[in-house]
């Protein structure tokens, strides 16, 4: 668990993070998201220390983090920035094993651990391991940033908007890779962006920033329904609100158990209702026939435009929406 | 083998090197051609070779010394805790490369006297400003993002300067080095004037005396030295920069 307590911090006098209060739940994938220069870069780096909080105290799993050294604490936690952060004097392998080294690990038990993360980020040891990293894709040199950050196994990653610089392409499949890491792995994220889609996709908890403080947190299904103030619902996307809200709530969420026409195109069950809106657009149908999974066969049940639009029953987590 | 290879050219100026020490004789038609009244035309009051030894260890006493306080001085300012010094030490490393080389000695005399040792010291102040300037250049071309994720990985300072930013700046700083190293065995020539013996002797006596023949013995020689050391640091230069440029 991480608590920040009112943390401030002053740049000569101008404060970049004033009095902010954020605890952030073991096991979470809390993203901070806001205009550049709201603060969020800053309140990610004041976590391992990269930058001091100038007041307020920041504790991690109870312990303030001023208790520990600045290298000790850094090397409990994950740290991702976007790719160019790896060493581009060292190979694919021997980034990945920074940590580890710094901590003074057996060469077999490294040699081992960066075996294990390599197939877990989906990249083959012989291919990649001794390569550098002006040899990767931006993806490739991204993956190997997670891995790096994965290495000594922490509890904590913390990442500085990782996918900037990356195709829109490739920035979804590292998404959906980062959520299945998440749910697989049990560790809290932190996760720093600009970009709202991304946010909404990722986030447990989605928290606004503006001019150093928070201006509202939450699950993002509650932020995009009831933004607090005017800043917020133009953050969150204006009038494209309504798509997002369908971006994070899937099919399954909406359909009927009913038989649809066989003409009628198929949908994914777990697909959002944006791409099942987008879809009945396309082929200008007013309902779609729900299948369970991609190109299956097996029919679940019906989606019509009028359940898309139906008043808010259960959400996506399949709770009961606020009033 | 394609590293050996490029041993080939510093090897043929070092035995061309070699060769003219040991054999000038053996050119004695040339240089009698060139200086048909003089009674002797090969220089003799010392051995070539002794005097090649004699500017090689001036030379690399002076080198040893600008290397280490050269890039000491350039990972010190570069340190947040010597931050301050930064604008003195590389305005100081500009100036002092304007000064030409001669000027450098001339004002070493009145303050150290004659011997090697001012000449020593002159040579390691000229050729600290290339090392400092190159060290700096090298050091601060490691990208911010790097020294970030250093950084935020948990390395210590020690460890961030020891495993990036040195190697990283390892060729820029070489090559800082070999243009200070080339240089100064050609001003050390001009040390002869200041009593210290080395290959800039039969240039300068052949000067005094108006001999051809002997000054140039002596700037072929330096010349032939310069080349092979020159070459030899080019064989020597790491290949990390290439790495270091091309990860954007």
């Amino acid at each position: 668990m991480i608590e920040l307590k009112d943390i401030s911090r002053y740049f000569s006098g101008v404060a970049a993070v004033r009095e902010l209060n954020l605890t952030i739940d073991k096991g979470e994938f809390c993203v901070l998201v806001g205009t550049s220069g709201c603060g969020k870069s800053t309140t990610l780096r004041m976590i391992n220390r990269l930058i001091e909080h100038s007041a307020g105290e920041i504790h991690i799993d109870g312990q303030p983090i001023r208790s520990f050294r600045e290298e000790v604490l850094r090397r409990r936690i994950g740290y991702v920035i976007q790719s160019i952060g790896l060493f581009p004097h060292w190979t694919v392998a021997r980034n990945i094993a920074l940590v580890p080294r710094l901590l003074g690990w057996e060469p077999e038990r490294i040699a081992a651990r960066v075996d294990e993360l390599m197939a877990l980020l989906g990249m083959s040891h012989s291919r990649f391991a001794d390569k550098y990293p002006r040899q990767l894709s931006g993806g490739q040199a991204q993956r190997v940033g997670v891995a790096r950050a994965l290495a000594a196994d922490p509890d904590i990653l913390l990442m500085d908007e990782p996918f900037g610089a990356l195709d829109p392409l490739t920035r979804d499949g590292l998404q959906d890779e980062l959520l299945a890491l998440h749910s697989r792995l049990n560790k809290t994220f932190v996760f720093v962006t600009h970009d709202m889609d991304e946010a909404l996709r990722l986030a447990d908890r989605l928290v606004v920033m503006h001019e150093g403080r928070i201006r509202q947190q939450g699950r993002p299904i509650d932020l995009l329904r009831e933004p607090a103030d005017e800043f917020v619902e133009s953050l969150l996307g204006g009038s494209d609100r309504g798509l997002k809200e369908a971006a994070l709530t899937p099919v399954s969420a909406r359909m009927r158990r009913e038989s649809t026409p066989s003409s009628a195109p198929a949908i994914d069950a777990d697909a959002s209702l944006r791409d099942a809106l987008s879809l009945m657009l396309w082929h200008r149908a007013d309902a779609l026939k729900v299948v369970e999974g991609k190109g299956s066969a097996k029919m679940l049940g019906t989606l019509s435009l009028t359940d898309v639009v139906a008043a808010r029953a259960p959400t996506a987590s399949g709770e009961e929406a606020r009033p | 083998m394609s590293r050996l290879r490029g041993l080939v050219v510093p090897l043929t100026w070092l035995v061309l090197l070699l060769g003219g020490c040991l054999a000038m004789e053996a050119l004695e038609p040339l240089f009698r051609w060139i200086e048909p009244d003089s009674r002797s035309v090969i220089y003799q009051r010392a051995d070539f070779l002794t005097l090649l030894g004699k500017h090689l260890l001036v030379v690399s006493a002076a080198a040893l010394l600008s290397v280490a306080i050269g890039i000491g001085a350039a990972v010190a300012v570069t340190r947040r805790w010597g931050q301050d010094f930064l604008p003195l030490v590389a305005q100081l490393a500009a100036i002092g490369q304007t000064f030409p080389p001669v000027a450098v000695l001339a004002l070493a005399v009145p303050v150290l006297g004659f011997g090697t040792l001012p000449v020593i010291v002159a040579l390691l102040l000229y050729g600290l400003l290339p090392i400092v300037r190159n060290t700096l250049a090298g050091l601060e071309g490691v990208s911010a993002e790097v020294r970030e994720a250093a950084r935020g990985m948990g390395m210590t300072q020690r460890q961030l300067l020891m495993h990036v930013e040195m190697p990283l700046a390892a060729s820029v700083i070489v090559a800082g080095i070999r243009t200070s190293v080339t240089i100064n065995i050609a001003t050390a020539a001009i040390g002869a004037t200041m009593g210290a013996s080395n290959l800039g002797d039969p240039i300068i006596s052949g000067i005094v005396n108006g001999n051809t023949a002997h000054v140039l013995q002596g700037a072929v020689l330096i010349a032939l030295l310069a080349l092979f050391v020159d070459s030899l640091f080019a064989w020597l230069q790491p290949e990390s920069a290439s790495i270091g440029a091309a990860s954007a």
